[in-house]
């Protein structure tokens, strides 16, 4: 009690008070900071993650109002066509029908067979097919 | 509108959330677990923070209160006994804070709550009256009396050492 016997005629206490404020220690300061400020930064990084889903979706959603997505997707899949072709030519080579060189050259056109009438053994149950009379002038 | 972080900064809060439970607790772990009890609090209830009604630290002290109020008893205040210990070996401040420490301890349950929002805290009255749902006049008399009762508390204090000192020599 010797401090207060040095100020007992007149001590402020309210300063007294405000320098005797009871102080934690540094680790556990340090330790509970670490806590703290780990929890706002996994907040902030969910809320990272959030924010780019969300403008991803805007994104889509306007594309789509403008018919982006089906442009997107033919020209995604005419270059995987592409890519297809590149990569993996196929063996058979296939040669288009119709070109004018094909139209010049054509192959002649097959005669058409006359199919041999067969000598039936009667017309029973057939109509006989009306001929022309000859010609006479 | 931009919600402002309330722990953006938490080593002041920290420091003075101890300090308002050391007064009300004593200083030591009971005082740590109260201030991490407030934390954890604070940051599960982070969204509940509103900033229109006062600043980070009164919040962060309303919740200490409802954790001292609601789980630990303040009736085994843990103070060091200053008697026991050797001021030749000490420094002068490590008497000061005890011995005001255990002054502190003394004072009614409400007195005690007055001090460490006003000291412990560093909250203004006007600060304290809000958290308390109280007029700031009423709790600035209220901070003048507990301080007169302390005054008194450390003033017997100082009369009965030598009385004290006598009864130990012989």
């Amino acid at each position: 009690m010797r401090y207060w016997r040095k100020r007992h005629e007149a001590f402020d206490l309210d300063a007294e008070l405000r320098a005797s404020r009871p102080e934690p220690a540094p680790e556990f300061i340090s330790r509970l900071e670490a806590r703290v400020r780990d929890d706002g930064r996994s907040r902030v990084g969910s809320l990272r993650v959030a924010f780019v889903g969300a403008l991803t979706a805007v994104m889509l959603l306007a594309l789509a109002s403008v018919g982006g997505v089906g442009y997107a997707s033919s020209a995604a899949s005419d270059a995987a066509v592409t890519v297809q072709r590149v990569v993996a030519p196929s063996d058979v080579i296939t040669v288009l029908k119709r070109s004018p060189a094909i139209d010049q050259y054509k192959k002649p056109a097959k005669k058409k067979v006359k199919a041999k009438k067969k000598k039936g053994k009667g017309t029973k149950g057939k109509v006989k097919a009306r001929v022309r009379p000859p010609f006479t002038g | 509108m931009f919600r402002r972080d309330p722990l953006a900064d938490p080593a002041p809060l920290i420091k003075r959330v101890y300090a308002y439970a050391a007064y009300r607790l004593g200083d030591g772990p009971e005082a740590e677990d109260i201030t991490s009890e407030t934390f954890e609090r604070a940051l599960r209830y982070k969204k509940s923070y509103d900033q229109r009604k006062g600043e980070p630290v009164a919040w962060l002290l309303g919740i200490a209160k409802r954790c001292i109020d609601g789980g630990w008893s303040t009736t085994e205040y843990a103070t060091e006994d200053v008697d026991a210990v050797d001021s030749s070996d000490l420094e002068e401040e490590t008497i000061r804070r005890l011995t005001v420490a255990r002054a502190v301890a003394t004072l009614d349950e409400r007195d005690r709550e007055l001090v460490a929002l006003r000291y412990g805290a560093d909250l203004t009255a006007r600060q304290i009256a809000e958290l308390l749902g109280a007029r700031t006049n009423a709790i600035e008399v209220a901070l003048h009396r507990a301080l007169a009762r302390l005054r008194g508390i450390l003033g017997e204090e100082l009369d009965s050492e030598p009385v004290r000192k006598r009864e130990a020599s012989r």
